[in-house]
């Protein structure tokens, strides 16, 4: 019996979200950086043509000359202007590794403002081991914070003279351009990851809807608002509400039974218990005295035990409830026969569709316990009235009043004590109404006396009800 | 006044039926549904106290059976159930009272004894006739306030009259109510009962009329013999 939510079973939505969002996050993460990458490298690539071409010309045209002290000339330069123009954002160079390791140009172009381009380290050992010739890397510019991308190239000149032909772009502006496809990309994709987030969410509690529904259904059948938990339910849940029902129905069984039992035994001990009583009474013996105070005995024993069987069952069967009007009438009808010679006019008003969260055989008991005692009084009429109570829809108020000569308010508490006899000479067993009281309490209901606008006396029962 | 009891505890039967003979009605027994029944459907009871709980055929069956066969004799349901809702279907099924064991044996006879007067229409349970008083309750017979010993077959026969007093009365249905089954039905012993009734109470209370039977009157009151 002790389910209940705590922080270490998080609720199934907050499972499913969770682990939808553990996982949508990183994707969309690494898809960004990826997407950021790849459009770097396209848009680096256009820069290495135009560089490519610049070294292809540079090759073209270089010429060695020994005669002159200047070992190296260009007969031509490459075309595009930009390499004319200072810190242009074009270079081009023509450099011979020193001792020391740097690079020192031989040539270059005039945009290079008499500036040299300087070239990783890892370029340099790569050319020492001569693993590679042609490089892709990146370098500083002339210009102030200036970023190239530079396409160098290691060549042997025909007098067996080594060199290196560098050819760099300004990619300040590409940079740019990558900067704001992440900028935007990342955007778009924190916006798809909050929407995914979202119909996650919605999908999730939209599959889990029926699940949902059972549960209220459950609840209704607690509450005695439903027998069964009904409707239709997917595959997956569909056995679990026939297990539900299947539950709701064998726990009517054993109360059922039990209270059968009980009853039986109880009632197969009444006949017995009336023949010793009636032998004994029509015997005046010593022997009979005897047997009267057992059977006497008996009989409370039995009553007590009947009333206890009774009452332990009572709430235990769940999802029950009765309409207040097939009960009342044919309790009146029942009762108009009994006091016949009183020609009792029943007044019965009771809203329409009312019911009673509980049990038939409870609200009969009450109901019937109160129509006798009205009836046992009335001069002539009994005015039943029965309705939701005011403010409180889960409630209903049941009144019974008569035309007799009612209580006086300091006898009401003598009324409602077990075995009292406010009226020594009108026959009965004197249990009605605080059976009535214990069964409307055991109800978490109430009882209230008080006096009637017909002149006798008014029970109200509240009880748990329902239109 | 002649009384069926259905009820299949036999102490309890006999109990009832002693305390019935006792009080000066002629009691059958049944000891099942069926057998009781066929004797509700058959023999013209004054009234019957039958037990829910039988066997063969429930007790609220047999009601059930009577009433539909137009059987109107009332009906007291003697019952350990003390349920509401027993008592309504007992009633819905035609009984016209019900009692829970255990049970007074005075309560029982208090009760029988209102089913039958009022279904002969009286009030009360002690039947006046110009002088003549019969106590129903006692089962006891006053003429001008003087008691008079009655055997309980005069009784019978004298509360019988009494309870339709002025209405003729055949033989045979003098017979039929006031005898139980298991007595030898000769309708001449009706005559002799009638004949020391007479002398005990008077021999013009009880009018002989010729060819249909008797009738209980008031001698002061009696229309003159042509």
């Amino acid at each position: 019996m002790n389910a209940g939510t705590d922080k270490n079973n998080p609720s199934l939505v907050t499972r499913l979200v969770r682990s939808a969002v553990l996982w949508i996050v990183p994707v969309l993460a690494v898809v960004t950086i990826a997407l950021t990458w790849f459009y770097r490298q396209s848009t680096y690539k256009l820069f290495d043509d135009p560089l490519e071409n610049a070294i292809t010309d540079l090759i073209a045209a270089v010429e060695t000359n020994d005669n002159t002290g200047s070992d190296l000339f260009l007969t031509r330069e490459p075309i595009d202007p930009r390499y004319q123009r200072a810190l242009s954002g074009r270079y081009w160079m023509i450099g011979r590794y020193q001792a020391d390791g740097t690079l020192l140009p031989v040539q270059a172009s005039r945009s290079l403002s008499g500036e040299t381009l300087n070239l990783p380290i890892a370029v340099r050992k790569a050319i020492d081991n001569k693993s590679q010739s042609e490089f892709r890397t990146t370098a500083e510019g002339p210009d102030a914070d200036e970023p190239l991308r530079v396409l160098a190239r290691s060549v042997i000149l025909p007098n067996g003279d080594p060199v290196i032909m560098l050819a760099g772009a300004d990619i300040r502006d590409a940079q740019r351009d990558v900067r704001r496809f992440a900028a935007i990309a990342g955007g778009l994709m924190l916006l798809l990851s909050a929407g995914l987030v979202f119909a996650v969410f919605w999908q999730v509690r939209l599959g889990l809807k029926p699940i949902f529904a059972l549960r209220e259904k459950v609840v209704d059948v607690r509450e005695g608002k439903a027998n069964r938990v009904d409707g239709t339910y997917p595959s997956e849940i569909a056995p679990l509400a026939g297990e539900l029902n299947s539950l709701i129905d064998h726990n009517r069984d054993i109360v059922e039974r039990a209270r059968t039992h009980v009853a039986n035994l109880a009632h197969g001990l009444k006949t017995p218990i009336a023949v010793l009583q009636n032998e004994a009474e029509s015997s005046r013996s010593g022997l009979s005295d005897i047997v009267l105070r057992q059977t006497k005995t008996m009989k409370h024993q039995v009553d007590h035990h009947l009333e206890r069987a009774r009452a332990a069952a009572r709430g235990q069967v769940i999802g029950v409830s009765t309409p207040i009007d097939d009960t009342v009438t044919p309790l009146a009808r029942t009762l108009e026969r009994i006091y016949r010679d009183k020609d009792i006019d029943f007044d019965i008003q009771i809203a329409p569709g009312l019911m009673f969260r509980g049990e038939k055989r409870d609200l009969e008991e009450m109901v019937g316990n109160l129509l006798d005692n009205a009836c046992k009084w009335t001069k002539a009429r009994v005015l039943v009235t029965a309705e939701p109570l005011e403010g409180d829809e889960s409630q209903l108020t049941l009144r019974v009043e008569d035309d007799g000569p009612g209580l006086e308010k300091d006898q009401y508490e003598e009324a409602l004590k077990r075995g009292a006899r406010l009226d020594e000479a009108t026959p009965g067993t004197g249990f009605g109404l605080p059976i009535v009281d214990d069964l409307a309490r055991a109800y978490k209901g109430s009882l209230k006396l008080g006096r009637s606008d017909l002149g006798g006396l008014s029970i109200t029962l509240t009880l748990p009800g329902r239109l | 006044m002649r009384i069926l009891v259905v009820e299949d505890d036999p102490d309890l039967s006999r109990q009832l039926a002693e305390a019935l003979k006792d009080t000066g009605y002629a009691v059958d027994v049944a000891d099942n549904g069926e057998d009781g029944h066929f004797m509700g459907d058959t023999e013209p009871y004054d009234a019957v106290v039958l037990d829910l709980g039988l066997p063969i055929i429930d007790g609220i069956s047999v009601l059930q059976k009577w009433r539909a066969d137009g059987k109107s004799f009332p009906v007291l349901i003697l019952t350990a159930r003390d349920q509401w809702s027993e008592k309504v279907s007992g009633f819905d099924a035609g009984a016209d009272d019900y009692l829970t064991k255990p049970f007074h044996t005075e309560e029982l006879l208090a009760r029988l004894r209102a089913l039958l007067r009022r279904a002969a229409g009286h009030t009360t349970d002690s039947i006046e006739i110009g002088g003549l008083h019969v106590d129903n309750r006692a089962a006891r017979c006053f003429v001008d306030g003087m008691p008079i010993k009655l055997t309980s077959h005069e009784f019978r026969l004298l509360s019988y009259m009494a309870m339709h007093k002025g209405r003729v009365i055949s033989r045979t249905e003098l017979v039929e109510h006031i005898y139980d089954q298991d007595f030898d039905r000769d309708s001449n012993t009706i005559e002799v009962f009638v004949g020391r009734l007479r002398r005990k109470i008077g021999t013009d209370r009880i009018e002989t009329v010729r060819g249909l039977g008797y009738r209980l009157i008031d001698p002061d009151n009696a229309p003159q013999k042509k």
